[in-house]
């Protein structure tokens, strides 16, 4: 049969993906630290029918070969780490990172997750813990009676108490990797460390590189909905196209099956 | 009679290939650095137009190349994505030796090492580039000439290589948007104005509407050349029958 089917197929199958990719990013239009995911295709094997440059005759070699492809996979996802735009809030727990770095969580199982999303809470014993109510690490704890709170550039916390009086509870870290591409996608905002992401190294919020601590706002998400709306019509197109690929082999094989009527 | 036929043979034959470097290249008009490969009936356009040869049916050159033309420059963002503007390729070790690639979507590994999709380290004017530790690769820039520097340091250069234009015709695909030079004797040359841009990806070179009109051609064609098989096929019969009585 065609191999035209089975190369044609495989076009469909990626730009599916592709729709599928694009459709979660504009799911989290609106969700606070998201980061945009990148789909990256890769040409198949080739079938060798010619070898380029092979001797036919002494001394004359083909000037091309000729190969025929097999179509396209899908190679990875990646992450693209640019900063989304920061939203002022007005609380004064809401926390962005303007610049590199992830605010480490404790998962209740004691395993270590990495996220942008700074939207802060204090559960039921003082304690600093995301939206989702994970610890912070290293954990902030804030006094039973106080009146408000300061997160400073640097990550430090500070407590106000009835008398006015500020007092500091601890600071915030931030931790950042070689390759944040590498880190693993858990959902809730969280990402996970991987051999490939390298291991984290941990600092004070704006030394080493690491992004500054922005109080009372929150990152949006990086999706730019005008880019991803393109892509997606993009990767409709281009799946029609492939499916119309599909019918123009299956026309020229009907008329071969003709031909013998 | 017999010699036609032969002739429409292959032609039919060429043309089922036809169809399959069209779907080939309709399958990758999304994959980043992709270059199409020219098929018979461009090229024969881009003869017709020297005005050297004409085209004939049965007759179809499918030594078709690659069309090595620059692709989009699409904006991405990401600190480790590249493309090239010009000609020329980064250039990936394998174990079995270098393989030249325009898809720049690089990550680094976990010694550091600049490395592409697939993890194989990507060369630099000496050697694999490693980050020192304390440089994430959200720090990096990269020059228009390929120069990497974290906070004012230089980090390493890529290495662009370029063939010669008679030396093209020999890289073959070897798939993962890879290309492989065949001949051991040709040394790549080091690329000449050629921009690196940092933040941007190439697009594939496809151009899907060109690809349709082949392929519409390809099934015309393909349905004409069975025409005559089915006149020839009446025609013999007739005789036959004449000649049976």
């Amino acid at each position: 049969m065609l191999k035209a089917f089975s190369t044609a197929a495989t076009g469909m199958a990626a730009q599916q993906m592709m729709v599928d990719v694009i459709a979660n990013n504009l799911a989290n239009v609106n969700t606070t630290g998201f980061k945009v995911s990148q789909i990256n295709f890769q040409d198949m094997l080739y079938l060798k029918m010619k070898q380029a440059g092979a001797e036919i005759a002494s001394g004359v070699n083909t000037p091309s070969g000729l190969e025929i492809g097999s179509g396209v996979r899908p190679v990875s996802t990646t992450k693209v780490f640019t900063l989304g735009e920061l939203q002022n809030t007005s609380r004064s727990l809401d926390v962005a990172i303007s610049g590199d770095g992830f605010i480490q969580v404790t998962l209740p199982s004691g395993e270590t997750r990495y996220t942008r999303d700074g939207s802060l809470q204090v559960n039921a014993t003082g304690q600093l813990v995301t939206s989702a109510g994970y610890t912070i690490e290293p954990a902030i704890t804030l006094p039973s009676t106080y009146t408000g709170v300061d997160i400073g550039k640097d990550g430090t916390v500070s407590v106000t108490d009835s008398t006015g009086a500020q007092s500091s509870v601890g600071t915030l870290q931030l931790v950042r990797f070689q390759n944040p591409t590498g880190l693993a996608d858990e959902g809730d905002n969280l990402y996970s460390q991987t051999t490939a992401s390298g291991t984290p190294t941990t600092g004070t919020p704006g030394q080493n590189g690491l992004g500054t601590i922005q109080s009372a706002a929150l990152e949006k998400s990086n999706v730019q909905m005008v880019t991803e709306l393109v892509n997606l019509i993009t990767a409709q197109r281009a799946y029609e196209i492939n499916a119309r690929a599909i019918k123009a082999g299956d026309e020229m094989l009907q008329t071969a099956t003709n031909v013998g009527r | 009679m017999t010699q036609p036929l032969t002739q429409i043979g292959s032609s039919v034959d060429a043309l089922t290939q036809e169809l399959e470097i069209i779907t080939h290249n309709l399958a990758n008009a999304s994959t980043t650095g992709f270059k199409r490969r020219s098929n018979a009936f461009s090229k024969v356009l881009d003869k017709q137009q020297g005005g050297a040869e004409t085209y004939t049916l049965g007759n179809i050159d499918l030594k078709s190349a690659f069309d090595f033309s620059q692709g989009n420059l699409v904006q991405t963002g990401r600190t480790m994505d590249f493309a090239l503007g010009g000609r020329g390729f980064f250039v990936v070790e394998t174990p079995n030796g270098p393989l030249y690639t325009r898809n720049g979507v690089f990550s680094t590994n976990q010694n550091g090492q600049i490395v592409d999709e697939m993890g194989r380290t990507v060369s630099g004017v000496s050697g694999p580039i490693t980050l020192p530790a304390s440089v994430s690769s959200s720090d990096i820039q990269v020059s228009a000439d390929g120069r990497i520097t974290a906070g004012g340091t230089v980090i390493g250069q890529f290495k662009i290589a370029d063939f010669k234009k008679e030396d093209g015709s020999k890289l073959v695909p070897a798939g993962d948007n890879c290309f492989l030079m065949t001949d051991k004797n040709t040394q790549p040359v080091t690329a000449e104005n050629v921009l690196i841009k940092q933040g941007f990806q190439e697009s594939s070179n496809v151009k899907v509407v060109d690809e349709m009109v082949d392929m519409i051609m390809v099934t015309r064609l393909y349905e004409a050349n069975m025409r005559y098989v089915s006149a020839q096929r009446e025609n013999s019969s007739t005789l036959t029958s004449v000649a049976m009585g």
